[in-house]
């Protein structure tokens, strides 16, 4: 739930990065990290093991300047893709105003992409939220290894399994190289404020 | 021939990406595929030596895995991390602050954090609304670090610094002595004195748990007897060490894990008696989740969160 400070004119959304393990979610918010300094208002804090796997989540906070005279200020976190840490991926979810689904475009992990959504569809269910109205915007990641002859999955293929019913933006992605990282952040941005606008009535 | 050479290089290619994605599984499948292909081809050179080569490879992935599995997980989580995770909860709920900071310490606590689960419950000993519920986790803290002995001199400083109103703290020590009485330790523990003129007793007694929390007596152990799975038909008892409301958390060692076994998430549980300091009664759960501890004293222990659905 986002908090909107009336006298300040202030607002903070949260938006969740979602999707299996080892889609993506933190490249995502890495390339962010770097390359949106002017917006980025601190440090990215990961809490991860050892071999880089999220074991927590990431955060990072954003300021995206005044909107009709209210400041507005994003954070974004990952959720901890596998399977085993349940829990802590309902605990971050916890108040998201949005979210961006990271889906592995890899062949072989085709499954794992209709798992991790329907546990988000499960997880946003017990906060009493329809994962057809929270503001949602599904991102088909490492499109790039396709050009090492890796089998992907065609995004006509990723849009039937993941976005037949939905119907939400998406757009392929390399997140490790940045392609596709700024618009499904923008997309997503613009669909959680659109959304709060909406519930707030806010800078009408 | 060509052609198997391609599809071998193509295999073996996609093997590496998939390890160097931590995609273990799917790395190990493809390197099997390779090998069963070398193997349907008997007249290649250096066939042992290309399947010697995948063996190794897929040990590697073993290793990987096991070390992935049995990795030092940040030993400690960082003060601004903690904060993070404090704010997880107190931002989304503003109306009621004490409430989000005391979910935001039971989860400390439920991560192993037992020490900034104890500062954080400490603070919230300050409100009369939640000072039962905090000490009866700053007890529990104490219990899971394996020292009873932290808890009753706990118990004992609260009496002597006479900051607790009488009444609860006689709460928190029935409390303590039935925790102590399940785990074979018969201790009889100094009263609090309440006096007939004691405020308190004008005070209606503790609507000191957060409203999610009112309803439900506390819940010291439960037994469960499971309809299905590796343990049909036994009956397994286990300490409660967190309780939120309906919510209770089990924290079990990695020792006895194979009682988990079956236990997953979302699983139903419809014979569960629960037993209280003031009654035991039956009753049904659904398993919330099953974590492992991944850092501090009770690293790689398993904790167990059940919802009690009916009683």
């Amino acid at each position: 739930m986002a908090i909107f400070n009336l006298k300040k004119r202030e607002i903070e959304c949260k938006i969740v990065y979602y999707g299996p393990g080892r889609c993506g979610k933190t490249t995502n918010l890495e390339f962010i990290f770097k390359s949106y300094k002017k917006q980025v208002r601190g440090e990215m804090v990961s809490i991860n093991t050892e071999g880089d796997r999220t074991l927590f989540f990431d955060f990072l906070p954003m300021g995206l300047g005044k909107i009709r005279g209210c400041d507005v200020r994003v954070q974004l976190y990952t959720v901890p893709g596998q399977v085993k840490y349940s829990s802590t991926r309902k605990l971050v979810l916890r108040g998201v105003d949005g979210v961006v689904f990271v889906a592995d475009s890899l062949e072989v992990r085709r499954e794992k992409n209709m798992l991790s959504l329907k546990d988000l569809q499960s997880n946003l269910k017990e906060y009493g939220k329809s994962i057809f109205k929270v503001p949602l915007v599904m991102q088909y990641n490492k499109r790039d290894l396709a050009e090492q002859g890796i089998p992907l999955m065609p995004l006509e293929q990723m849009e039937r399994d993941l976005n037949r019913q939905l119907k939400v933006p998406s757009f392929p992605a390399s997140a490790v190289k940045g392609a596709g990282v700024g618009v499904t952040l923008k997309e997503c941005l613009k669909l959680t404020l659109k959304a709060l606008q909406k519930e707030f009535k806010w800078a009408q | 021939m060509a052609d198997f050479k391609q599809q071998l290089k193509a295999l073996l290619g996609e093997a590496e990406i998939y390890k160097s994605q931590g995609l273990v599984d799917e790395a190990r499948a493809k390197y099997k595929t390779a090998a069963e292909l070398i193997r349907s081809k008997p007249n290649i050179k250096n066939r042992d030596g290309l399947l010697d080569a995948i063996r190794a490879k897929i040990g590697q992935l073993q290793k990987q895995q096991i070390d992935a599995d049995q990795v030092v997980q940040s030993p400690k989580l960082s003060p601004k991390a903690q904060n993070l995770i404090k704010n997880l909860f107190i931002a989304t709920d503003e109306e009621h602050p004490d409430d989000a900071a005391l979910q935001a310490a039971i989860m400390m606590a439920k991560i192993g954090q037992f020490e900034s689960a104890i500062t954080e419950f400490n603070k919230l000993i300050q409100k009369d609304r939640l000072r039962v519920a905090a000490a009866k986790h700053i007890l529990q803290c104490h219990l899971a670090k394996s020292s009873e002995r932290e808890a009753i001199e706990q118990y004992r400083r609260w009496i002597e610094d006479g900051g607790f109103p009488p009444r609860q703290l006689e709460t928190v020590r029935q409390y303590l002595e039935e925790i102590l009485q399940q785990k074979g330790i018969k201790r009889r523990l100094p009263s609090p004195k309440i006096e007939t003129e004691d405020k308190a007793d004008q005070i209606p007694e503790p609507e000191t748990e957060s409203e999610t929390e009112e309803d439900f007596i506390d819940i010291t152990s439960i037994a469960i007897s499971f309809e299905g799975g590796p343990h049909k038909g036994k009956t397994v008892e286990f300490d409660v060490n967190f309780q939120s409301g309906n919510m209770l958390s089990l924290i079990i060692s990695k020792n006895e894990a194979d009682v988990l076994e079956g236990l997953d998430d979302g699983m139903k549980l419809n014979d569960i008696q629960f037993f209280s300091p003031i009654a035991i009664f039956s009753g049904a759960g659904v398993v919330v989740s099953k974590t492992q501890i991944k850092s501090g004293p009770k690293q790689g222990d398993y904790c167990l969160d059940i919802r009690i659905t009916s009683t």
